[in-house]
């Protein structure tokens, strides 16, 4: 049977497994959306504004485990698409991003709606495509999708320009089985001689920690980490990408560690004499000053990607390949020395760290105390949505106060129910990647925590919301202002607020959310803060956009002193440090 | 710090050197010299055909030489990170080569 360029490209994501694309024609794309017309074995989703195209297809992938698919016309709606492409990248999320292209012969001619796609996005993807002829299609779809799903993941570019997907001039079409890429070859199972050294090390150890990060739930090696453990009974602390990997209600859970990170848990990595670091890069959040980092610690680090280890911190002892086959092989060594794993030596390490817990952990029943003598806690909020959603929710964030207070007091039980921005950093990334997980997963709650400077960056979604009926439930912890601009505000720059306020300007949230057909509620007393999230909660069939009002003078800690501080040293409140 | 060679073999495809170069900007190394060339004759590279099982055909593959002064923690991650490419086959320094993903303790290039 002979295709179009369009159709070639269309049935080659169907061949995928693609249910979703997420996108917004124009020019470049309109073959390509015509084909789209003509099939129905996947669905367009039609967002506002491309950001929100790469973000929803980010939710999905995070909360699936399969490829996000992106559609995207050139010029403005490739730069669009970027920073949501740089977003998947920093997180090592697998997306495919198809771009059009101006025809073949304008390409360099500064044509209408041009931009050098492969040139902009370079820097941020695992790897790029042109097109280059009809016949071609098939085969760079198959290899985008290998490389982005396989390895350490990413997204990947294929740029299509307009007269290869031309509906008149046809091709043969078969779907190729396998993509046989000669220079590229991830690693997947980890030798022995690593194995056998990181168990060596491990049955020694005192002071062990476990620390996962995203590359363990990329890796889908939840199961296997929760094994380990069961072996072992280490203490275990994630990364904000890891939250989730082992139960956040676990036994031995220390909480999330690093920059905005548990008192036990950055004591407990500083003073470690083993970290065990799975899937986790040890990026400067986490690290604070590299060269004062766990000064004791030998470090095992288990990665795929062989770039990630040793870069920042030094490892005495690399796993490389799938975290998922490097576990399994650690377990099964395990297990054939059990006998050699002594859980009394670690005894004293794990009464130190709930002495630690005890006295500067986290005070989980904020949300006890509904006085309305004094103004919500977005950390009572946080815990208020935890409660009444019996931590079961999905629950995405933006970037922020919000975002590190979520991490802090929801815990998630499960992976990939903490969907969040942690590399790059993006506001604006909490509402659209609801979308996409609410679609992969339309039973389940799936809640977006959000402030009003975030939300606002992508606040036009709630449009797409509308149109394909996305109950989302929205809770934006509203503290008039750029919270965590303001807290850097109040701590190193003498209280000088430049530029997080919007005065007046904020618009009426409840108003605006029933303008689109959504429900809104209003929440700026204790009192109503049970109730109105419960409320919210059991509408099951609309977005609920519920605008709660925080205290505007709130600070997140711990906080790790920088610069030049070490994982010991936290401020723990306004004026108190370690 | 001192100067040091790498050797990367790559496929010849466009843009594939702007993705060598690109890197070197993005990481914040600095090239000091580079040169590329279509590789013509094979002989010196029979052993990553033999790799790969493969016979490669002229115009294929590229020869990149990279002159760039830096430590060895740095120039260990340099190589890692090129090696990470997908156009990369095989790249080299003094000491090490990655052939297809794989580390090897010789520079075989």
């Amino acid at each position: 049977m002979k295709i179009a360029g369009n159709d070639i490209l269309i049935q080659s994501l169907i061949n995928e497994g693609v249910e979703y694309i997420f996108g917004y024609p124009g020019g470049a794309a309109l073959h390509i959306y015509d084909s789209i017309f003509n099939q129905k074995e996947m669905q367009h989703i039609l967002v506002r504004h491309e950001q929100g195209a790469t973000h929803a297809a980010d939710g999905y992938a995070r909360a699936t485990g399969k490829p996000g698919v992106v559609l995207v016309t050139s010029g403005p709606g490739a730069t669009n698409a970027i920073t949501g492409i740089a977003t998947a990248f920093m997180d090592s999320i697998p997306m495919v991003v198809i771009s059009g292209q101006v025809q073949s012969h304008l390409i360099g001619t500064d044509a209408f709606q041009e931009t050098d796609m492969i040139g902009v996005s370079r820097p941020i993807v695992k790897h790029s495509f042109t097109v280059d002829k009809q016949e071609n299609i098939a085969q760079i779809v198959k290899e985008a999708f290998h490389i982005a799903t396989s390895g350490r993941q990413g997204p990947v570019v294929i740029d299509v320009p307009k007269d290869l997907t031309n509906p008149d001039e046809l091709f043969d079409f078969n779907y190729p089985e396998k993509a046989n890429i000669r220079s590229y070859n991830p690693p997947v199972k980890p030798e022995n001689h690593q194995v056998s050294r990181a168990v060596d090390a491990i049955l020694t150890a005192e002071r062990p920690v476990i620390y996962a990060g995203g590359g363990t739930i990329s890796s889908n090696a939840s199961c296997e980490l929760r094994e380990l453990n069961e072996l072992l009974d280490f203490p275990v602390t994630n990364t904000l990408m890891g939250l989730g990997v082992y139960p956040g209600t676990g036994k031995r859970f220390l909480g999330m560690l690093g920059m905005h990170g548990t008192y036990q848990a950055n004591m407990a990595m500083h003073n470690a004499d083993l970290i065990i670091a799975v899937g986790a890069r040890f990026d400067d959040r986490i690290t604070n000053t590299p060269e004062k980092f766990a000064p004791k610690a030998k470090v095992i680090h288990f990665d795929v990607d062989h770039s990630s280890v040793s870069k920042i911190i030094e490892a005495d002892i690399a796993v490389f390949g799938q975290v998922k086959d490097s576990l399994k092989a650690i377990n099964n060594y395990l297990r054939s020395r059990k006998d050699e794993i002594n859980r009394e030596k670690i005894s004293p390490w794990h009464q130190q760290i709930r002495e630690w817990k005890e006295k500067y952990g986290l005070n989980h029943e904020l949300y006890k105390n509904d006085s309305d003598e004094h103004p919500i806690l977005p950390q009572a909020a946080v815990q208020h949505i935890y409660q009444e959603s019996e931590g079961k929710a999905f629950v995405t964030s933006d970037v922020g106060q919000h975002q590190m207070f979520a991490a802090q007091y929801y815990h998630f039980d499960e992976p990939r129910k903490w969907i969040n921005s942690g590399g790059l950093g993006t506001m604006g990334f909490g509402l659209p990647s609801a979308m996409g997980v609410k679609l992969a997963y339309p039973e389940e709650e799936v809640i977006c925590i959000t402030g009003e400077g975030s939300i606002q960056m992508c606040i036009q979604e709630l449009s797409t919301c509308s149109q394909y009926k996305l109950p989302i439930k929205i809770f934006n912890i509203n503290n008039l202002a750029l919270g965590m601009v303001k807290q850097w505000q109040d701590m190193n720059y003498d209280g000088r607020h430049s530029s997080i306020s919007y005065e007046d300007s904020l618009p009426d949230f409840v108003g605006l959310a029933e303008s689109y057909g959504h429900v809104g509620i209003k929440i700026t007393k204790n009192s109503e803060l049970k109730e109105g999230i419960a409320k919210a909660l059991a509408i099951k069939d609309k977005l609920v956009f519920v605008d709660i009002y925080v205290d505007p003078n709130e600070h997140v800690y711990p906080m790790l002193v920088a610069p030049n501080g070490s994982l010991k040293d936290m401020w723990l409140g306004k004026g108190e440090k370690t | 710090m001192i100067q040091r060679k790498l050797t990367l073999v790559m496929e010849n495809k466009p843009g594939a050197l702007a993705r060598v170069v690109g890197l070197f900007h993005q990481r914040g190394y600095n090239i000091d010299s580079l040169h590329v060339d279509p590789i013509e004759d094979f002989e010196p590279f029979r052993f990553i055909e033999d790799e790969l099982g493969i016979k490669f055909q002229v115009g294929e593959v590229s020869r990149l030489t990279i002159r760039t002064t830096v430590g060895d923690k740095l120039m260990r991650q340099i190589l890692r990170q090129i090696n990470k490419l997908i156009e990369v086959i095989a790249v080299s320094d003094d000491e090490s080569t990655y052939l297809k993903g794989v580390l090897r303790n010789e520079n075989l290039l």
